[in-house]
């Protein structure tokens, strides 16, 4: 026998349907998402409004997949073509400083324009204003190809230099271990996971002057701590 | 109002799931002893890693980076795989041992997983201490210069899972023979534990999948296990959701014996609920993975979606206690919530521990949300934040709820009164306190950036030097809540050694307090409440997160891989 049978009609609050309802309190949380442009489904669109006017949705796209018309980069050819891209643009002093207009010499040949919501229907905002106006552009207005190498227990090119407003195509390879290839951007970071063996690319554009920590965020081995690099952003 | 009319027991009958712990027989009390004690002598290592972990992590340590390494593997490997699968462990076999009211089905079987549970402890700790680190997943990729040391972690985890599928089965083949003795079919209690069996078994699996092929790879006998990350991920998830299943049973059961009120919605209402855990919890995994390199688009938006469900049985579970708990409270007489609350059986261990697991998973269920918003992974995945939040349901949750079973059930297991109930009392809100200290400043921090598995966050200078302050409220909040849950592990393992008192007199105290009048019509607006709370924290959690975002000087798109 149980030790209390609550036998007659029960408070609203005790009912199976009210509760089981309540259990379902955190779907809620859609209307957070549909807010910020961050969900597919229909309510979605009630933040094209806010699009327009470029605030709250337009920066959300980050993180966003939209590559899926790319063919495949093995290991050996992004290696192939980081030894260029390093031999191109490496300084006496072993810095790599990427001109804003010029463009890496197999830039695009295998890409058409990039086109990284096509997925969702989310548009990707351009640069604010203020930075756009101050930064130099590709003739062309794609991105520049940016290839970055990590490995145990470091990043080649382990110092960039780069411009603000100018989109670019980071291509980035881990080639013994996973690792991390985050960006520390002052008050918070934007944070990258590399698989072994796998080239990830993701298309950047920094709005501000200033450096930018990169650095390992997936566990590697006993140096991890040591595995950093940097992006100074003109 | 409509009127409700109720059926009051005496507290002095073992009828509750759990005072009927005193009518183990004396080869099942020994067999549960040595599985707890176990448990808790895992629980207490990993405590004592974690420490290690929150001073390192605060900078007041500066160890080697192999040893602060290693450490942290200890600390995961202990606290994660050990304490957690050998808590539900006994836990399951306690439960099912006191739904039959006689002796355990397949006893040898539980034995002979008890013995397999600690053989790959050792073999796991004698691993991660020898080798290299390799982090709690005994990571293949990182162990290719000593498979030794993969064979070794994996090979104790191989032996954990077969312990914990053995216990699993007899702890089935028990409630099954409950189900053979009664009239009436099984309870709600014993539905669950029948699922919460057969999900250690599919846990038992899924760690076959994630750990043989890199014991197989380390022996010679297989290729490398290339799909290693894939399938710790699954077993990940289900490492996860399934304490928390146990979690909620516990509760149930909880309230049960400290308000002596049977759950207002049921036993086919809670039957469904704890059944919904295998409905709800595996299509949800898919979140875990929203940074893994070349997952599409359309999986990472189908894993947002899929995992606003995760929630649902757990706070189905929650609100039904809180009902319970609430009816209890309001049959006392009149007053506000205050009063109401001061009804409550707080003298008990068991009751301040569930109470304070209860706060810590909204807390953390407010946060967690923020994770499982595939466009905001890349702000905070790998980061601080994940450990900031996960440590309220590990910790706070998990941890506190089994620690409250088992202030209940071993001083009927041992015939010993539980070590001074009312220390045992306030360390629970200690605990709190430390998580609160904890989770601010881990969730700050992983907010800023400091990753999560790094052990010197310097840089040679180059990170913002405002993750210092953070991670030193992360290393002061660990000692505080790992120094207060010592305690308590001590209180139940000094409990635990046999004592000369008799088993009814030390389980006697635990039990709800005679209530002789029928309890009038009863609402429950606590839980729903809580849950509406809980809605709007996750609103300023996830808002904040995507503000947070949106002011980054920069714009990525893409996650692709080739």
């Amino acid at each position: 026998m149980e030790p209390t049978q609550l036998e007659s009609k029960q408070h609203l609050t005790t009912r199976r349907g009210f509760i089981a309802a309540f259990g379902f309190g955190g779907v809620a949380l859609y209307g957070a998402w549909a807010a910020y442009g961050a969900s597919p489904l229909p309510f979605t669109h009630a933040s094209g409004g806010h699009a327009a006017h470029g605030t709250a949705p337009a920066k959300a796209p980050a993180g966003h997949s939209g590559h899926g018309a790319d063919p495949l980069m093995t290991p050996d050819e992004f290696l192939r073509r980081h030894e260029a891209f390093l031999a191109r643009f490496r300084t006496p002093d072993g810095r790599v400083v990427v001109p804003a207009a010029a463009a890496p010499e197999d830039a695009h040949a295998d890409h058409g324009a990039p086109q990284p919501h096509a997925t969702h229907g989310t548009p990707t905002p351009p640069p604010a204003q203020s930075h756009a106006e101050h930064a130099p552009q590709p003739a062309d207005g794609e991105p520049l190809d940016i290839y970055l190498h990590a490995f145990r227990f470091g990043f080649t090119p382990d110092e960039m230099h780069l411009r603000a407003g100018q989109p670019y195509r980071f291509r980035m390879l881990a080639s013994d271990v996973s690792h991390g290839a985050s960006l520390q951007l002052g008050h918070a970071s934007r944070i990258v996971r590399l698989r072994a063996n796998v080239v990830s690319e993701q298309t950047i554009t920094f709005h501000r002057p200033g450096r930018v920590l990169v650095y390992c965020t997936v566990f590697c081995g006993p140096a991890h701590d040591a595995m950093s690099g940097r992006i100074v952003v003109a | 109002m409509s009127t409700t009319s109720t059926t009051m027991t005496s507290p002095r009958a073992p009828q509750t799931p759990l005072s009927r712990f005193a009518t183990l027989q004396t080869a099942d009390r020994l067999l549960c002893g040595v599985l707890i004690a176990l448990s808790l002598f895992a629980l207490a290592l990993g405590i004592a890693y974690g420490v290690a972990m929150a001073l390192v992590r605060s900078g007041l340590l500066a160890p080697a980076p192999d040893t602060g390494y290693r450490v942290l593997t200890l600390h995961g490997t202990t606290a994660f795989f050990y304490w957690l699968y050998t808590a539900q462990a006994a836990t399951v076999l306690l439960l099912a041992a006191a739904e039959k009211k006689g002796a355990l089905a397949l006893r040898g079987l539980a034995w002979a997983g008890t013995a397999l549970i600690a053989a790959g402890f050792v073999l796991s700790e004698l691993a991660a201490i020898a080798g290299p680190p390799l982090l709690y997943e005994a990571n293949p990729e990182l162990g290719t210069d000593d498979p030794r040391t993969v064979a070794g972690m994996t090979g104790g985890y191989l032996l954990l899972a077969a312990g914990f599928a053995l216990i699993a089965l007899s702890s089935i083949a028990t409630v099954l023979a409950t189900r053979r003795q009664a009239d009436g079919g099984l309870s709600a209690l014993g539905f669950g534990l029948l699922a919460w069996a057969g999900f250690l078994i599919v846990s038992a699996v899924a760690a076959v999948n994630a750990f043989l092929p890199g014991l197989l790879w380390a022996s010679g006998f297989g290729a490398f296990p290339h799909a290693a990350t894939t399938d710790w991920h699954i077993l990940f998830h289900n490492l996860h959701y399934l304490p928390l299943m146990a979690t909620v049973l516990v509760w149930y059961a909880l309230a049960q014996d400290l308000t002596g009120i049977s759950p207002a919605t049921g036993t086919a209402f809670s039957k469904i609920v704890f059944a919904s855990y295998l409905v709800f919890v595996p299509p949800t995994s898919l979140y875990h993975m929203f940074l893994e390199p070349g997952l599409p688009e359309s999986v990472r938006v189908a894993g947002s979606l899929l995992s606003l469900f995760v929630s649902v049985p757990t706070l189905i579970a929650f609100l039904i206690v809180v009902a319970s708990l609430e009816i209890h409270t309001r049959a006392g007489g009149e007053g506000g919530m205050r009063a109401r609350l001061r009804r409550l059986p707080w003298d008990n261990p068991a009751m301040a521990n569930m109470g304070v697991a209860i706060l810590t998973m909204l807390i953390g269920l407010a946060f967690a949300f923020v994770l499982i918003q595939e466009k905001l992974a890349p702000l905070l995945s790998d980061t601080m934040f994940v450990p900031g939040y996960f440590h309220f349901f590990a910790v706070g949750t998990v941890t506190q709820s089994f620690i409250a079973m088992l202030a209940m059930a071993v001083p009927a297991v041992s015939g010993r009164p539980l070590w001074r109930p009312r220390l045992l009392c306030v360390m629970p809100w200690i605990v709190l306190a430390g998580l609160l200290l904890f989770g601010a400043g881990g969730l700050g921090a992983g907010l800023m950036g400091v990753p999560r598995r790094v052990v010197d966050i310097g840089y040679g200078g180059e990170a913002p030097a405002i993750w210092r302050p953070f991670m030193a409220m992360v290393g002061i909040g660990g000692v505080l809540f790992a120094s207060a849950l010592a305690v308590s592990v001590f209180g139940v393992l000094r409990s635990l050694v046999p004592g000369r008192r008799g088993l009814a007199a030390a389980a006697e105290p635990h039990v709800a307090a005679a209530r002789s009048a029928a309890a009038p019509a009863a609402a429950a607006w606590t839980g729903p409440l809580a849950v509406v709370l809980l809605v709007a924290a996750m609103y300023g959690a996830t808002i904040g997160a995507f503000e947070l975002m949106q002011s980054l000087p920069v714009t990525a798109a893409g996650g692709g891989a080739h």
